[in-house]
């Protein structure tokens, strides 16, 4: 459906695209990934004809992009980032201007437009003056907009900015009902939505391709294995602990993270998820367990390592750096558990583990819930997990401060 | 020109939609209609013909609405749609660029049209008052006034697409408008001035002489047509072409 070819676009002597190619096919949704000014609006801007490329083609449903600007056109619906639309009139108005654009049959024209509305659920709201609808709601007459003339290909330019979670979650819906029978392309720099809507990504950086695949893929390619985290009172022993971990079936290594007041954090690496096995073992063993569960490199982590200018390769092998203050946390909470997909995954996937709650061999001094309490309100601030001595691939950034 | 005629509606019932339009209109419609009465009463001692005439363009009033009032219909137009991104939205739409330029100066035109509907409207009411005026100078009146319109309004969009914020682009297009107007006076507002060797080039740019010799006294020559006609494609062309290289900054 879209070709792109050796993509590179400069303006002046800064290359804000630089070298890019890749392909979509027919309803693939991707997602379009990157630091903000990593290129994506400029590639957005270029596939729908708003900017001709400095050298490279682009080619959409057997089109040029650039020669062939009105065929292109006619086959794209595009959400310019910041939603652009005309305040001053009512929504049915401007649909009824961009279906005028498109050349879209008259009499067909209100019931497109009704049905365009309903799809958004902005139904009741045609008769609203634009200016006066919220912008949430003005970002989904904006997607009614792009959507109106019914095109094969979607491009959406950061649709779910300035969006608050609920909106962003209809906004989130919308796109992947749309990307039933459409090639859609999405560009964003929060990743939970990608990481929501789109099953192949394109993460740019500076304006070449850092990687492209889905989300697995890339997860596998580039951030390291999985495991299991477990978190325990584990008595003085800790050595034969991690030993007992290591001789489980299908564990490869087990790295002692440190101590957490009276709590021993570990990552037991396997090539599956055994959690079942460790929560057994951990039952035989008597330890009190506060957590066991199962850890997936995140999309964001991976993304945090290309933003940040880490070499990926070089960065699974060595142990982490210190990372802790550099990566973003702030707004979107770096740990895992947060992110719609892996919540999705952990809440359907992981049944309470099967030894889980304390036995009483073990029990708990009173100063535990204290230091809990001391221990989450660090939370925030520990994204480092720099103190490890153990080498570990490449999921940095989970566990608490080893040494208070 | 695919879709001139959508930007066109658009852009009209965008205008009438802000208020700027409607107070615009408001302020022109007193202000015409007190230089009708003043010119009457006291200027022409009761000739309402040629009280008309100095309203259509014969004396100063005319002329300063036509500098002042295009640039401020006009300056929006592209240069905060640019900042709106809603240029990024009609430039990726299915319609050509030329249709964009020239459906927005239209629009601007239209309602400069829209405002000398007074001509007109004054004609009917000494008509009814019983003194008729001469229609046939009223109709190429009005049309003559449509055309100088075009020409100021293709100014404005110039400027509008030339700058940043429409502030500037109402002040370099008013600065144009004046000079325009005010540079065929030269000579004899100011004897002293050489500007005999301009006079030629001065020629081709003067408006006020060529909306007066022909369409003010009733007469609808080709030549003076033309002579608007070229001049506002000429500068809607450039407008285009301006609008063309945003792309390519």
């Amino acid at each position: 459906m879209i070709t792109v070819t050796r993509l590179t676009r400069r303006f002046g002597n800064f290359t804000a695209v630089d070298d890019v190619s890749f392909r979509l096919e027919r309803g693939e949704v991707v997602g379009f990934l990157g630091p903000n000014g990593a290129g994506k609006t400029t590639t957005m801007r270029m596939l729908t004809g708003f900017l001709p490329p400095s050298s490279g083609s682009i080619e959409i449903a057997g089109f040029d992009a650039f020669r062939q600007s009105m065929e292109t056109r006619r086959r794209i619906g595009y959400l310019p980032e910041g939603v652009p639309l005309y305040r001053e009139h009512r929504v049915e108005e401007m649909l009824a201007f961009q279906a005028r654009l498109h050349r879209l049959e008259k009499r067909r024209i209100p019931a497109r437009i009704a049905e365009v509305l309903e799809r958004v659920g902005l139904a009741e709201r045609a008769r609203s003056v634009i200016g006066n609808l919220s912008k949430g709601q003005r970002q989904r007459v904006g997607l009614a907009v792009a959507m109106l003339p019914d095109p094969e290909v979607l491009i959406l330019d950061e649709p779910t900015s300035g969006l608050d979670p609920l909106q962003r979650l209809e906004v989130r819906r919308l796109i992947h009902d749309l990307a039933q029978e459409r090639t859609v392309l999405v560009s964003s720099h929060i990743l939970p939505e990608i990481e929501a809507v789109c099953p192949r990504v394109i993460i740019l950086d500076r304006g070449r391709i850092a990687a492209d695949g889905t989300q697995d893929e890339l997860v596998a390619e580039l951030g390291g294995a999985a495991f299991v985290r477990l978190e325990a009172v584990v008595g003085p022993e800790v050595e034969s602990a991690v030993r007992a971990l290591e001789s489980l079936p299908g564990v490869t290594a087990v790295h002692d993270r440190g101590a957490l007041g009276i709590h021993r954090c570990f990552d037991v690496l396997a090539h599956e998820d055994v959690r079942e096995d460790v929560g057994a073992l951990a039952a035989v063993r008597g330890w009190a367990l506060r957590e066991l569960s199962w850890r997936k490199p995140t999309l964001e982590k991976l993304f945090a390592r290309i933003a940040l200018g880490f070499e990926p390769e070089a960065e699974s092998k060595e142990k982490p750096r210190t990372r802790g203050e550099t990566e973003p946390s702030g707004s979107d909470p770096a740990s895992a558990p947060t992110f719609p997909l892996l919540a999705v995954q952990l809440g359907a996937a992981a049944p309470a583990p099967p030894a889980a709650p304390t036995t009483p061999s073990t029990p708990a001094p009173p100063s535990t819930p204290a230091v809990q309490r001391q221990v989450k309100t660090l939370n925030p601030f520990e994204i480092g997990g720099g103190g490890s001595d153990a080498p570990r691939p490449a999921t940095p950034g989970e566990c608490e401060e080893n040494d208070g | 020109m695919r879709g001139f005629w959508t930007i066109y509606r658009r852009e009209l019932s965008g205008l009438f939609l802000l208020p700027l339009a409607w107070i615009l209109f408001c302020l022109t419609q007193f202000y015409n209609a007190f230089f009708f009465l003043h010119f009457v009463k006291d200027q022409t001692g009761g000739e309402v013909l040629s009280a008309m005439s100095l309203l259509m363009g014969g004396t100063w009033p005319y002329w300063f609405l036509m500098m002042f009032l295009p640039p401020l219909l006009t300056m929006r137009m592209i240069s905060e749609e640019s900042r709106s991104g809603m240029l990024e939205f009609l430039l990726t739409a299915p319609v050509g660029d030329a249709s964009v330029v020239v459906g927005k100066a239209l629009a601007a035109s239209t309602f400069m049209g829209l405002i000398w509907l007074s001509f007109p409207l004054y004609g009917l009411v000494t008509s009814v008052l019983g003194a008729a005026p001469d229609w046939g100078a009223v109709a190429t009146g009005w049309l003559g006034s449509l055309l100088v319109s075009a020409f100021f309004c293709a100014i404005g969009i110039v400027t509008s697409a030339l700058c940043s914020t429409p502030l500037l682009a109402a002040f370099l297009a008013v600065v144009i408008n004046v000079v325009i107007v005010v540079l065929p006076l030269l000579g004899s507002a100011a004897p002293g001035i050489p500007t005999r060797r301009f006079d030629f080039l001065i020629e081709k740019i003067d408006v006020t002489a060529h909306f007066q010799g022909s369409f003010q006294s009733g007469a609808l020559d080709t030549g003076h047509v033309l002579f608007f006609v070229i001049w506002i494609a000429a500068l809607l062309f450039l407008a285009v072409r301006l609008v063309e290289s945003r792309r390519w900054i």
